[in-house]
């Protein structure tokens, strides 16, 4: 404003000469100026229009041509083009290369979703989730292409067509509109996981071995073990660096992420800031103070009290962590699936070194059910403006295929394709050299010129989809896809394993370890994707889960107990104060009707087997 | 504003009305009689009118009208950048969510402003927030005349070099971004830092200092960042400035028998005063608009309520929380903040100086 009649007036005494026409000309500028306006409206009804339109006529034909096919991924890790021997299986069978668009890359949250769709084009292959009415809203906007007309030849996407039907459920609109993660042929009562929970203790062993496997009762003990085995270690290599715990703030979303996984290890599960016990018993909050995420929120205070965690855990993030956990500079884990793939080389396992199960007596691993429909939460599917759609529908087809699954290697759970990483042997599949380096640990690795070259690691599809359960049984080979139970590979012994076996009671698999003591629980394998809520609810909904991530963290690194409390109970006053109760009453029903889905999964089930 | 208040000025206050009354201005200055009624400009307007009916181009139409081709550009600017942008205030008022697009988004009136008082803790938040846009503001503005008196003290290091080399390592931080600083700083005083080790190594403290991801002192140490980057850039219009100083004045004190330090407080600093009274009045009027990139790398769980600025808020809640409509009410608050702040500003300046700044 300011600017605009600073510009009048200077331009008024600069001279009498010009002032004279200065007043007629505005006169007759106005219309000008109200042509512009009316310009400048029209053009931005124009470009508002531009996202609304979107044919959506099926178009089976294909140019043959090469095409680069742009990813959006909301759960994918790397950005940038498909490199190496994966790109290669996908230029070789479908003439693809894939482009990675990743807000986890990209940064900045949603707006790198927002944009696109606001510009009417999220991408050719979209993985995206689901959760608060976003497929709802991509269908309304005409943003995903239905693929009912290309599903002539696709077995392994009408195999599972109970997945799309869940999908088309929740996008409140006919059509195939895409397919959920991690689709299973098994029973929906039965673990999804056969090997191990996806969410346990994991500590490293040799330490523990070391202070002489002292019994670990509940989470209190585990605070002295850890304590214990983070001075060996230290007395052991002599570096000061070494931290039972290392915690990282990337993944916190409605609440402190590292604290929120730990109640996975007491059967808990959740829709928002409500809890739920394996079949939705036991409901509580977050703000319960003696509710499991305040257990947890305590037991990792109690560490920061005894000197364990990392004092880089408030500021890092999660590569910086996992650089450490490569160099083996971190004690535990809450994850099956990070030291154990990390630490547990070769050459460490002969030696007696890595991640195993900690025998925490009081643990009740949460596992989900294998699902039937898949999970739901995040889907893959096809843009609306993608070209050659046939040839994509191909391709999803594919990567439902076991061929699909062992060449989305480290994605899936599986090794990849066979010849590289597996072969037949006496009628059993058994990892080759090759194969064992690149499932258990791929650093350094080369691929075979003949596969396509480059590094193993850099080479695995970005996608990070997983299309069917690794526990599935590949009707080729009779055993699960998952090579860490195949029988070759429990046949193989080594000290670190078999240490820990001896010690658990002769256990093979960390669930064989658990099913026997009764320390895990499944829940139902159910679809479920929250519905849309009110848009002034999710306004409120954040704000409180920031307030509680600010306070968790500040509570945890309470200098005193009395600091933990007092943050603790900021962090109520303040949810509270926001509007606690109503999003409380949501996440409620949220929950009840995730379980009820889950009832209805395992009915479905029985009638059809 | 200032416009509609000149109008009910009576004419006699010549200079005011000749600033922003332009049928007056015209009117006066084509009769050369300042001091004639409002009677006679009114007659001179018809008259004029009634020429215009007769010939409808005339050359100074014309040429008047070449004058407007040459600010028409300026003036497109101005709409594009100032006004268009404007438009988008559009989207307080709905519920809008990408990717469905505005048109049929649902319209919810004044929704999303009565939700920012609709209970203590919201109004607490917000409260919070302007408090830390003020107090960092305020920080930078008591502390606004550092740069005078570096630029002073840098005038007066004789050894050339060392002074060039000074004003050097000082103006280069300015040319860092925000997000090197940050890694400069994480390098220096994260909790495995540099400073850190040292006083871990030296055995003065056992436990790491937590420097950054603490909430005491947030102003203050965001304020020493600024300053850290800002100082030598800050100081480089004054040392123009003290170069325009006549070198008679000096050579007078001298001869009066004034040391350098009276040559100081009773030359150099009122020659200068003019300059910074302007920066001054600049950095009042971007009180406000204290930019978040710098909050926005210093903020994590333990900082954010002190850090928080109301435009890292607006990117928090838009981008990070994904409530744009919210986002662009908060937005709008801050212009009615600014209107506020302009008009005490500029009423303190006509009842002090008798001068209206707009």
């Amino acid at each position: 404003m300011r600017r605009f009649f600073g510009m009048l007036k200077s331009h008024h005494i600069s001279s009498d000469h010009y002032d004279r026409h200065s007043w007629h000309l505005s006169r007759a500028t106005r219309s000008h100026v109200g042509a512009a306006i009316a310009l400048l409206t029209s053009a931005s009804l124009v470009l508002a229009g531009c996202g609304s339109a979107s044919s959506q006529s099926a178009d089976t034909s294909d140019d043959g041509k090469m095409m680069t096919v742009d990813v959006f991924d909301q759960i994918g890790n790397v950005g940038g083009l498909q490199k190496g021997w994966f790109a290669k299986i996908i230029k070789d069978k479908f003439k693809i290369r894939l482009n990675y668009i990743t807000p986890n890359v990209s940064g900045g949250g949603d707006s790198l979703f927002d944009t696109r769709t606001a510009a009417g084009n999220l991408g050719d292959l979209i993985i995206t989730n689901t959760g608060d009415g976003r497929l709802a809203k991509l269908v309304k906007a005409g943003l995903l292409t239905d693929m009912t007309p290309y599903m002539k030849n696709e077995t392994y996407l009408k195999k599972f067509k109970s997945s799309a039907q869940q999908v088309e459920k929740l996008a409140g609109k006919k059509g195939i509109w895409g397919y959920g993660q991690d689709v299973s042929d098994r029973s929906p009562s039965e673990p999804a996981e056969i090997y191990a929970p996806k969410a346990a203790p994991y500590i490293m062993w040799n330490y523990y071995r070391e202070i002489g496997y002292p019994r670990i009762k509940n989470l209190d003990d585990f605070v002295g073990v850890l304590k214990r085995m983070q001075d060996q270690a230290r007395k052991d290599t002599g570096k000061n660096d070494i931290w039972a715990l290392s915690l990282f703030k990337d993944w916190d979303g409605n609440a402190m992420a590292n604290a929120q996984i730990m109640t996975n290890w007491y059967g808990f599960w959740q829709e928002g800031q409500v809890l739920a016990y394996g079949n939705g018993t036991q409901r509580q909050t977050s703000l319960d103070r003696k509710g499991i995420y305040q257990k947890t929120l305590r037991f990792l205070h109690k560490c920061e009290a005894a000197g364990i965690v990392d004092p880089d855990s408030s500021t890092q993030s999660w590569d910086q962590r996992t650089t450490k956990m490569n160099n083996e500079k971190i004690l535990m884990t809450f994850w099956s699936w990070d030291g154990k793939l990390k630490v547990n080389s070769a050459e460490n396992k002969a030696k007696g070194v890595g991640f195993e199960l900690a025998p925490l007596e009081d643990q009740k691993d949460y596992v989900s059910g294998n699902l039937p429909n898949g999970n739901i939460g995040s889907i893959i599917a096809i843009g609306s403006k993608a070209k050659n759609k046939q040839r994509l529908v191909n391709f999803i087809n594919w990567l439902y295929s076991p061929d699909g699954m062992y060449s989305s290697a480290a994605v899936s759970g599986t090794p990849c394709p066979k010849g590289l990483c597996w072969v037949m042997k006496n009628g059993q599949p058994a990892l080759t050299d090759f194969g064992e380096k690149a499932f258990y640990n791929p650093a350094g690795l080369n691929v075979p010129a003949s596969w396509g070259g480059g590094g193993f690691a850099e080479g695995q599809s970005g996608l990070n989809f997983q299309t069917v359960n690794y526990s599935d049984i590949d009707p080729s080979t009779h055993e699960p896809f998952d090579p860490r139970v195949w029988k070759s590979e429990l046949a193989k012994k080594n000290p670190l394993d078999s240490d820990w076996s001896a010690h658990m009671g002769g256990a093979k698999t960390d669930m064989e370890y658990l099913e026997k003591h009764h320390e895990y629980v499944v829940q139902p394998g159910a679809s479920y994707a929250s519905p849309e809520e009110d848009s002034q609810i999710s306004t409120v909904r954040n704000q409180i889960n920031t307030a509680i991530i600010q306070h968790s963290w500040k509570a945890v690194v309470a200098n005193s107990d009395a600091g933990f409390d007092s943050e603790i109970s900021k962090m109520i006053d303040t949810a509270n104060g926001l509007g606690f109760a109503k999003i409380q009453k949501i996440d409620d029903a949220n929950i009840a009707a995730h379980v009820k889905a889950c009832d209805e999964v395992v009915a479905q089930y029985k009638a059809k087997h | 504003m200032s416009q509609q208040k000149a109008t009910d000025a009576p004419a006699t206050d010549q200079a005011k009305a000749a600033t922003v009354q332009p049928s007056l201005a015209t009117a006066m200055a084509a009769t050369s009689k300042p001091t004639e009624s409002l009677e006679s400009v009114k007659e001179y307007q018809e008259k004029r009118r009634k020429a215009e009916g007769k010939h409808h181009w005339n050359d100074e139409k014309r040429h008047g009208f070449h004058l407007f081709l040459l600010v028409s550009p300026l003036l497109l600017f101005s709409i594009l950048f100032s006004y268009y942008p404007l438009f988008g205030w559009v989207y307080a008022f709905y519920d809008y969510q990408p990717p469905i697009p505005l048109s049929e988004s649902k319209f919810v009136g004044w929704q999303w402003f009565t939700m920012l008082w609709s209970n203590p803790t919201q109004l607490r938040a917000i409260g919070q927030v302007l408090l830390n846009t003020f107090g960092i503001s305020g920080l930078g503005i008591i502390t606004s005349f550092f740069p005078v008196m570096f630029a002073i003290a840098l005038n007066e290091i004789r050894s050339k070099w060392f002074r060039n080399l000074i004003q050097t390592l000082t103006t280069l931080p300015n040319f860092i971004s925000w997000v090197l600083v940050y890694a400069i700083a994480f390098a220096l005083f994260s909790s495995t830092g540099m400073v850190n080790s040292v006083l871990q190594n030296l055995g003065w403290i056992h436990k790491p200092i937590h420097f950054l991801d603490s909430g005491s002192h947030v102003w203050l140490k965001m304020w020493a960042w600024s300053t850290w980057k800002g100082l030598g850039w800050g100081a480089i219009l004054y040392l123009a400035s003290l170069t325009g100083i006549d070198p008679e004045l000096y050579e007078a004190a001298q001869v009066d028998g004034a040391n350098r330090w009276q040559q100081i407080i009773h030359i150099t600093v009122p020659q200068l005063l003019p300059t910074y009274f302007v920066l001054l009045m600049l950095s009042v009027s971007n009180f406000l608009n204290n930019g978040m990139d710098q909050y926005f790398v210093f903020q994590n769980a333990f900082t954010q309520e002190h850090i928080q600025v109301l435009d890292l808020y607006v990117y928090n809640i838009g981008m990070g929380q994904n409530s744009l409509s919210l986002a662009t009410a908060i937005s709008m608050l801050k212009s009615v903040v600014s209107v506020i702040l302009l008009w005490a500003v500029n009423t303190a300046s006509k009842k002090i100086r008798g001068v209206s700044i707009v």
